[in-house]
């Protein structure tokens, strides 16, 4: 009995003690570090650096590609954005695409979106910038990240400058406690904020190694290679003249980017992958081609040929076929003998139209008759509708609706099946490639000096790579300043298609609305695709239109999103001034 | 009315009972104290020495037992033997005895009263002996009086004592209830008076015969209520509290127990948004939602803070919901939203009683809508395609050709033209669900014990979804000293879920309303269109858009969840000695929770068909993974529970006080483990089988701990039960936040006033038995964000970029840190009355509350420029107040042919407001826009006016001059049109955005009101009960294919078909068909809310239960066979979708909520 009170005893005692105990409450959290801890070594400062690689665009894991929302591509499905927004003219301050992973997406819109904006990115850079240079980490290590840094910052800025123009340009972390109504920023102009991304990299590209030993780092080339890029598109017509009357505009600005292209190719470290196909494929990851590109690996893979891949193979629908090639970008790929298909003795016959194609068309579209994966790609009429290919004219399923698919930088050996379960794809995104840089600065050049013999040199070397195609010179005997750009500009599409550039380039060019001449505009016509049917065996083909597009000219530039608007009053109250639309919402909207 | 006068008494008259009752208890109980407070050595004396039949005392309960029986019981439990001749106590052999303790010679007073039998004690020997002929008295001008004594219910009461008033003879009634009485005359008054019943006065006014029923005394009036770390008298107690009884629900066919709370009880609004097995519980809320937080109202059975859903209703003895401050105060920073007590059943003194409950149920979804067929299908395509300018997809040939299969014409080619029918096609039919109970109870003074182990099995509507549980519970209660008192418990439950392999159960959080592990499934299964086969005539299966329907349930692979909970508690209560009437108690519990997760997913299996081919050829192909892979995950949470109690109750004169004081200390730790392999290149799922290739392996883990104190007081007192006043509170601390700001206070006071013991209604209106009025405020908390928000730093994480060649690991900052932050602070005000008349024929409820809670977070991002760069933890700056009125009514009778009906009826309302939020200009300076002072939830959008007509447009296609739209938006007529309410400058501008929205529709998820009505009827064997249950002011949306045809690639709905915009059809259900829905027509509008109002039978009972006379002769005391259901007619007038008004999903890819029937057997040996 005694013994039964005294457990009971010990019982009430025990629960005293336990509250009794000193800091009862205090529990130490086991998912994260301090300051202190993060930026003590350079290897755990490298840990926040990690976070920021992560941040860039995850386009192989992505679904919808930039072409898709151009005349590159059809739209694999509707209710993706491509569709939704863009190629519908649905583009306001509350519904706008963010773009391809969320590539010009500003910001958190703050009810809760778990996605990452450019100015989160931003802040990252912005956080480690200041956090490293007060630490005592070493100088070596300090100047070699800080302009890695610096080079992200501007990779991330840039895509909102293309997209929006003017930005706020933020370059210290913003702290609403000790900083008051500083954290407030306006929009610079849209000049300034060109200035600010080129002159980052101008500062930054000799801080940075010629040649990286850690893959996936920037190197000087990657840091020049988009100053060029940001020189060409600020000197093209949508920034830089604007009228048919002057399609060159201000010249020193294509005299900038092609300076700037021309020093990428004088640091002699790149040059073409021989084989096109493969130089898409992880056999050639950071190839003498790549410059800049995001990487991949076992682990960390993506699911390009689950989602982009053709959708049926073998009878079994095994992809999204999101790639789906528009006739009029197959239309564009030259007949092997250099010509395009629709002058004068290119031997391009309507009714044969695949045959006696550059190489390169058939390393990047699938087509009725093509080989996948051990089987042939069917898209005639009648065969079946859910067991082959067979052209879809509506929108009711994933199979293509223009007739074609895309092969390129896809691996024929992957199973898209089982590219979507497991990630499998392990071929790096390669932001910028040297290619583009040659066409980039044959493009600049052009414009400032027609088209000189390094003009032609940098075209040719892209056109004739493992033979794909005779030289400009070969094709047409001497061009003219302005044929030499209809070339280059065709040149640039077919080179760089599925490579998310055609949206910048036809923005940029400004031919998404309407062209030069006052007709339609590419991304403002109806697109064709290829239709087939079997006229008792015989195939007969017949171009028909497949998607309508429409592209409002305030869409050259996006929105400025409501919720920005909403949360700073520097942007949404100032107005006016010599851009009129610098500090409030963008014209059109 | 008086129901319940016996025919042939012309003027009864009721003596006002209930403070004999109370008076009763209260003496009682003093005396159960009193023999405790006299400590141990007096009754263990009286024990070894104490042969005294007057001092032993017994625990004691009969019904419908033989005498012989009832004297073997007494023998069981005391030291007394019996000698009696079997002759003569043969006859009583159904003898009614009320649980009681009660001395052994009261009890045998009872047992033979009316029996003509008495009882002489030598030592410990009783015998049992034929009362004495006493010599008789013949008054002049005597009178007798026959009649019978029945119960309610309609038994006859044997050994009902009859007494005369004003004299001292008297009379029992025999076992038949039957009694005969002499009476000196006319005027005599007869008392009618038993155990457990009210005694009742009849004057004989010249009546020979007189046939009395009596009431039982049990009813609310005596009725002790569970409340927080304790119980109360429900007469004196003055806090807003409901009680549903284990019994009410325990044989429904439902698994998860929150889904049987709903419509029983005033203050809890509960909604069921599923019925996948494992994955169906219901969201309770007690009184609404009262803030934007979690919203989860806290989870207590037996004392201790944890989930009862699982838990085996028919062990439970009672669910409490404490609503006002007064009553979850004891809870402290935990108690705003209401708390929950379960109680689950103990042991009682008596014999053993093994008792069974079976039931098998069948499950059938309750709505379910139907989509088109693929002639349908071919024909809205085309349609849709006309009006997008696209060319036709379907040729009239293939049109054709799905006409002869949906006709079933004898050349249709059902494979290369087929019809299929999606989740019609493998929904499995009358899922089979069964339960198992097994329960044996019983006790002695000194051990009581209650043990029940229980089985289920549910199956679902996918071939592979399956769920069986296992409950075993023990709870044993020992008298280990005459002032030392034990407990201990130890129950658990294992749940088994299986899903299919395609099905993700790590994505299934069983308290998540929007995850299903059967989503994915549902998905697939709208998507398929009629056009693609599902199976194909030959039995095989087809797949659509990367995936197969038959593929995904059935050839997968499997995906299980084993969790596991015990849950144990060892309580020890000392009375003490020094002072009368406090005593002391420690409750150690330690809950230990296991979850383990195998995910084996393989290649899924489908057939390509080739129709080039003659016959067609069917090859096996696979989709998702090439190789399988495995998952494994475990994770353990142990939670600790101390608890050191401190109770006193003591009463001076009509002065009563309890004091309760608690100090409560809660910690739990977790960790989990994690691995998974992928490309095994063998099918044996093991995890050390897999592919060992980088990439192929990972794993991971993490731990985290949670500890919370609190200190709890509550002082009650009562002056004579008409003067009620308490104060409770709770000091509580909590690890979320940051030092010097852990600790909060949360004290409450009640007042009442129990009018029916005043004399003015004693003396003027005793058919009142109670009316009670109380009021009370108060302050409780409520715990939200998550721990640590009051720390900055920095996060890691794996598989960050890669660099060099190599994975990276990666950190990256949290939000920016909020040190002040703190729990949620609730002011609660309630102001209720009780009333029972007419010894509780009719019983009232009537409670209004207010409530405002403040300190709610929100998310302080629209305060900083969306530039800013980084997420800001939560503020505590939110306000919000809710109110509402809670009525129950309840009346019982028995008629005279034996039919008794019970009736209950409850109705809730409860409406919040938002009273401060952040907002940004653009909602708040527009007064349709804006959230604060809106109910929180709202549904705002644009207002729908209808279609767009041809005389909006101009000949070349374009929208007249005036007339709003949504910017550049190519509307045509057949397409919505919205109302341009307003703009950028607030007024309407001709341009339809975001400046229109308004509100179109209440809070989506918890309505605002709802109802239960409960019926009760039983006669002779058949007992029948049903719950009609009903809920309004609630809106759903309705999205996706369920009413947007073609959604992500999806199929039609049927009604979709029949009742869409066309020229022909302008005042149609849907606009115009396009290949895709148009942004312009899915747009957040009114026209996409349905009123989601609905009445359900939400459960129903027929039982019938043999006679006892004819299977007692085989062991079994009762035998009772039933058919029950759940959730079985759903009437929901506004919604012409057809998907449960419970929805949880806008487009009906979910899994449907479940109707049971169940046929089941109870058997009490």
């Amino acid at each position: 009995m005694i013994t039964i009170k005294q457990s009971c005893l010990i019982v009430l005692l025990g629960v005293a003690l336990t509250a009794c105990k000193k800091n009862y409450l205090e529990v130490s959290p086991r998912d994260r570090v301090g300051d202190d801890v993060v930026w003590a070594t350079t290897a755990n400062a490298d840990l926040f650096l990690n976070d920021i690689y992560n941040q860039m665009p995850d386009m192989n894991n992505e679904t919808e590609h930039l072409d898709q929302y151009t005349d590159n591509s059809d739209v694999g499905v509707t209710w993706m954005q491509g569709y939704a927004n863009i190629r519908i003219a649905n583009v306001t301050p509350s519904n706008l695409p963010r773009g391809p992973w969320d590539m010009w997406y500003w910001g958190k819109d703050g009810n809760g979106d778990s996605r990452t904006g450019n100015y989160e990115k931003i802040r990252k850079c912005n956080l480690f910038i200041e956090k490293v240079t007060a630490s005592k980490l070493p100088d070596d290590y300090k100047k070699e990240r800080i302009a890695e840094v610096r080079f992200l910052r501007a990779l991330f800025y840039h895509w909102l400058w293309m997209a929006y123009g003017g930005i706020p340009v933020i370059t210290k972390t913003l702290d609403n406690i000790t900083q008051g109504d500083s954290i407030y920023i306006p929009r610079s102009t849209e000049v300034e904020t060109f200035q600010f991304i080129t002159n980052e990299l101008a500062e930054t590209a000799p801080l940075l190694p010629l040649q990286q030993s850690d893959p996936g780092r920037p190197t000087r080339g990657a840091a020049l290679t988009l100053k060029g890029w940001c020189e060409l598109f600020e000197a093209s017509p949508l920034r830089n003249s604007g009228n048919a009357a002057n399609p060159v505009g201000d010249v020193e600005r294509w005299k900038k980017a092609s300076a700037t292209n021309k020093a990428v190719m004088d640091l002699g470290v790149y040059d073409l992958y021989p084989d096109f196909r493969a130089l898409f494929l992880k056999s050639a990851n950071n190839s003498l081609e790549s410059i800049f590109a995001r990487q991949y690996m076992p682990g960390k893979g993506g699911q390009l040929e689950g989602k982009e891949g053709p959708t049926i193979v073998n009878g079994t629908e095994l992809a999204w076929g999101n790639f789906q090639p528009t006739q009029e970008l197959v239309d564009d790929f030259s007949m092997a003998n250099g010509k395009a298909i629709s002058e004068p003795g290119s031997g391009y016959d309507p009714q044969h139209p695949y045959l006696n194609r550059e190489n390169r068309f058939y390393q990047t579209i699938l087509f009725n008759g093509s080989e996948w994966q051990g089987d042939t790609i069917k898209t005639v009429v009648g065969l079946g509708r859910s067991t082959e290919n067979e052209i879809d004219l509506g929108y009711s399923s994933d199979v293509t609706h223009t007739g074609y698919y895309a092969c390129k930088r896809l691996d024929e050996s992957i199973l898209g099946s089982d590219n979507r379960a497991n990630s499998t794809s392990y071929q790096n995104y390669m932001f910028f490639r040297y290619a583009e840089v040659l066409l980039s600065f044959a493009e600049a050049e052009n414009e400032v000096n027609g088209p000189t013999p390094d003009v032609l040199a940098a075209v040719n070397k892209v056109r004739t790579r493992s033979n794909n195609l005779p030289t400009v010179q070969a094709t047409y005997g001497a061009v003219n300043q302005d044929k030499m750009r209809e070339i280059i500009h065709r040149e640039r599409r077919v080179e760089l298609a599925f490579e998310d550039k055609r949206w910048w380039d036809v923005l940029r060019w400004k031919i998404a609305d309407k062209m030069a001449d006052g007709t339609p505009g590419v991304l403002n016509r109806p697109e064709a695709g290829m239709v087939i049917t079997s006229d008792n065996g015989t195939l007969v083909y017949t171009r028909t239109n497949v998607s309508n597009r429409l592209f409002l000219p305030k869409m050259y530039m996006m929105p400025v999103p409501q919720y920005v608007l909403d949360r700073n009053y520097k942007i949404r109250q100032q107005s006016g001034g010599k851009d009129g639309w610098i500090n409030g919402q963008n014209p059109g909207y | 009315m008086h129901f319940f006068v016996s025919k042939g008494s012309t003027f009864p008259y009721e003596r006002p009972v209930p403070l004999k009752t109370i008076l009763w208890i209260m003496r009682c109980s003093t005396l159960v104290l009193a023999i405790l407070l006299c400590g141990c050595s007096i009754l263990v004396a009286a024990k070894t020495n104490g042969q005294d039949i007057r001092e032993t005392r017994i625990s004691l309960g009969l019904s419908g037992k033989s005498l012989e029986t009832a004297l073997k019981e007494i023998e069981q439990h005391t030291n007394f033997r019996f000698g009696y001749r079997l002759s003569e106590i043969s006859r009583f052999s159904h003898i009614q005895l009320p649980e009681a303790t009660r001395t052994v010679a009261t009890t045998l007073d009872l047992l033979l009263s009316g029996t003509g039998l008495t009882y002489q004690q030598k030592d410990h020997y009783v015998f049992i002996v034929p009362v004495p002929a006493s010599p008789k008295i013949q008054p002049q001008e005597q009178l007798t009086v026959t009649g019978t004594v029945t119960s309610a219910k309609g038994e006859k009461l044997p050994g009902v004592s009859i007494r005369l008033k004003g004299a001292a003879n008297g009379t029992n009634t025999d076992p038949e209830g039957r009694f005969s009485i002499v009476v000196p005359d006319e005027q005599s008054i007869l008392i009618f008076s038993f155990i457990g019943y009210i005694t009742k006065e009849v004057p004989v006014a010249g009546n020979t015969s007189i046939n009395i029923q009596l009431e039982e005394s049990a009813t609310a009036l005596s009725e002790v209520i569970v409340v927080g770390y304790g119980t109360q008298l429900k007469v004196n107690s003055i806090v807003a509290v409901s009680v549903v009884k284990g019994k009410d629900f325990a044989q429904k066919p439902v698994v998860n127990m929150t889904n049987s709370l709903v419509g029983r009880m005033p203050g809890l609004i509960a909604d069921q948004g599923s019925g996948e097995p494992g994955l169906d519980g219901s969201r309770i809320r007690i009184r609404g939602t009262s803030t934007i937080g979690n919203a989860n109202p806290l989870l207590v059975v037996d004392g201790i803070y944890r989930d009862f859903s699982r838990l085996d209703p028919a062990t439970i003895e009672s669910v409490t919901i404490l609503k006002d401050a007064a009553a979850v105060a004891p809870y402290g920073l935990a108690g705003a939203n209401g708390v929950i007590l379960v109680t689950t059943k103990k042991g009682k003194t008596g014999a053993p009683t093994l008792s069974y409950n079976g039931y098998a149920g069948f499950q059938n979804p309750t709505r379910m809508p139907r989509m088109v067929n693929s002639y349908e299908y071919a024909l809205l395509t085309n349609e849709a395609n006309r009006n997008d300018n696209f060319n036709p997809s379907f040729t009239d040939a293939q049109i054709a050709g799905y006409k002869k299969t949906v006709d079933g014409a004898a050349d249709a080619d059902p494979d290369k033209y087929p019809n299929s029918r999606g989740l019609r096609d493998v929904l499995q039919r009358n899922a089979l669900l069964t339960n198992h109970n097994l329960q044996l109870s019983g006790g002695t003074e000194k051990v009581k014990y209650f043990a029940a182990l229980g089985y289920t099995s549910q199956d679902g509507q996918f071939s592979t979804t399956s769920l069986k549980k296992y409950n075993a519970l023990a709870n044993l209660d020992v008298a280990a000293t005459t002032t030392t008192h034990v407990g201990i418990s130890i129950s658990g439950w294992v749940e088994d879920q299986h899903y299919s392999g395609y099905s993700d159960p790590g994505s299934g959080d069983a308290n998540n309303r929007y995850a299903s592990a059967g989503g994915g499934i549902m998905y697939q299964a709208f998507r398929t269109p009629p056009t693609s086969a599902i199976y194909y005539s030959n039995g095989l299966w087809g797949s659509y858009i990367t995936n197969s329907l038959v593929g995904t349930i059935a050839h997968s692979g499997y995906a299980r969840n084993e969790n596991t909970q015990i849950m144990t508690t060892f309580s020890i209560e000392q009375q003490l000695p020094f002072i009368k009437g406090l005593s002391i108690k420690g409750v150690a519990s330690y809950d230990p929770y296991n979850t383990y997760t195998k995910v084996w997913k393989t290649p899924i299996l489908t057939y390509s068909a080739d129709f080039t081919t003659t016959p067609y050829t069917y090859t096996p192909a696979y989709l998702g993974p090439s190789k399988p892979s495995l998952s494994l995950s475990t994770s353990q949470n142990k939670a600790f529970t101390y608890q050191g109690y401190l109770n006193y109750h003591n009463t001076f004169g009509k002065h009563d006080i309890t004091f309760l004081g608690v100090l409560e200390s809660r910690s739990q730790k977790y960790w989990d483990l994690s691995g998974s392999r992928i490309n095994y290149p063998i099918d044996i799922d093991e995890l050390d089988r897999g592919g060992t290739a980088q990439g192929d392996l990972s794993n991971g883990g993490a731990s985290s701990e949670e500890r919370q104190i609190g200190y709890v007081y509550r002082l009650s007192y009562n002056y004579d039960g008409k003067y009620l006043a308490e104060v409770s509170g709770r000091y509580d601390g909590h690890y979320y936040f940051a030092p010097g700001h852990r600790y909060g206070f949360f004290p409450a006071f009640s007042l009442g006033w129990n009018m029916a013991r005043e004399s003015f209604i004693k003396d003027n209106a005793a058919w009142i038995d109670l009316l009670k009025v109380r009021a009370s405020y108060g302050e409780s908390g409520n715990l939200a964000g998550g721990p640590f928000q009051y720390l900055t730093g920095y996060s890691v994480y794996n598989n960050a970029a890669v660099l060099n060649g190599a994975l990276t690991a990666g950190i990256s900052e949290v939000l920016q840190a909020n040190t002040a932050i703190t729990w949620e602070r609730a002011k609660k005000t309630n102001v209720g009355m009780e009333a029972s008349l007419w010894k509780g024929k009719l019983l009232i409820g009537a409670d209004y509350f207010y409530e405002k809670r403040s300190n709610m977070l929100v998310p302080p991002s629209v305060t900083v420029p969306a530039e800013y760069g980084v997420g800001l933890t939560e503020q505590n700056a939110a306000i919000m107040s809710n109110h509402g009125l809670e009525i129950s009514l309840g009346t019982n009778h028995t008629f005279s042919n034996g039919l008794h009906l019970e009736v209950n009826g409850n109705f809730t309302y409860a409406q919040n407001k938002l009273l401060q939020v952040f907002e940004t200009d653009a909602t708040y300076n527009n007064p349709n826009r804006r959230q604060t002072g809106r109910p929180y939830g709202t549904q705002f959008g644009l207002k729908a006016l209808g279609y767009f007509t041809p005389a909006d447009f101009n000949a070349d296609g374009s929208l007249k001059a005036g007339v709003a739209s949504l910017p550049d938006a190519p509307v045509h007529p057949g397409d919505l049109r919205y109302a341009d309410l307003s703009g950028p400058s607030g007024k309407p501008d001709g341009i339809i955005d975001d400046n229109d929205q308004t509100v179109i529709g209440r809070p989506n998820g918890t309505p605002q009101m709802i109802f239960g009505f409960s019926p009760n009827l039983s006669w002779k064997g058949f007992d029948l009960n049903f719950l009609l249950q009903a809920a309004t002011q609630i809106t759903l949306p309705v999205g996706g294919s369920l009413v947007f045809p073609f959604d992500q690639q999806g199929s039609a709905s049927e009604l979709y078909y029949k009742d869409h915009w066309t020229p022909a059809n302008t005042t149609a259900l849907y606009p115009r068909a396009s290949t895709q829905p148009k942004d312009y027509n899915t747009r957040y509008s009114s026209w996409w809310l349905r009123d989601a109002s609905y009445l359900k039978l939400r459960s129903a009972e027929l039982g019938y239960s043999l006679s006892a006379k004819l299977i007692r002769r085989i062991g079994i005391q009762q035998l009772r066979v039933y058919v029950a259901g759940q959730n079985l007619w759903t009437w929901t007038p506004h919604m012409k979708e057809k998907i449960d008004p419970e929805a949880r999903s806008s487009n009906g890819q979910y899994y449907f909520q479940q109707q049971t029937t169940s046929l089941g057997l109870n058997v009490t040996f």
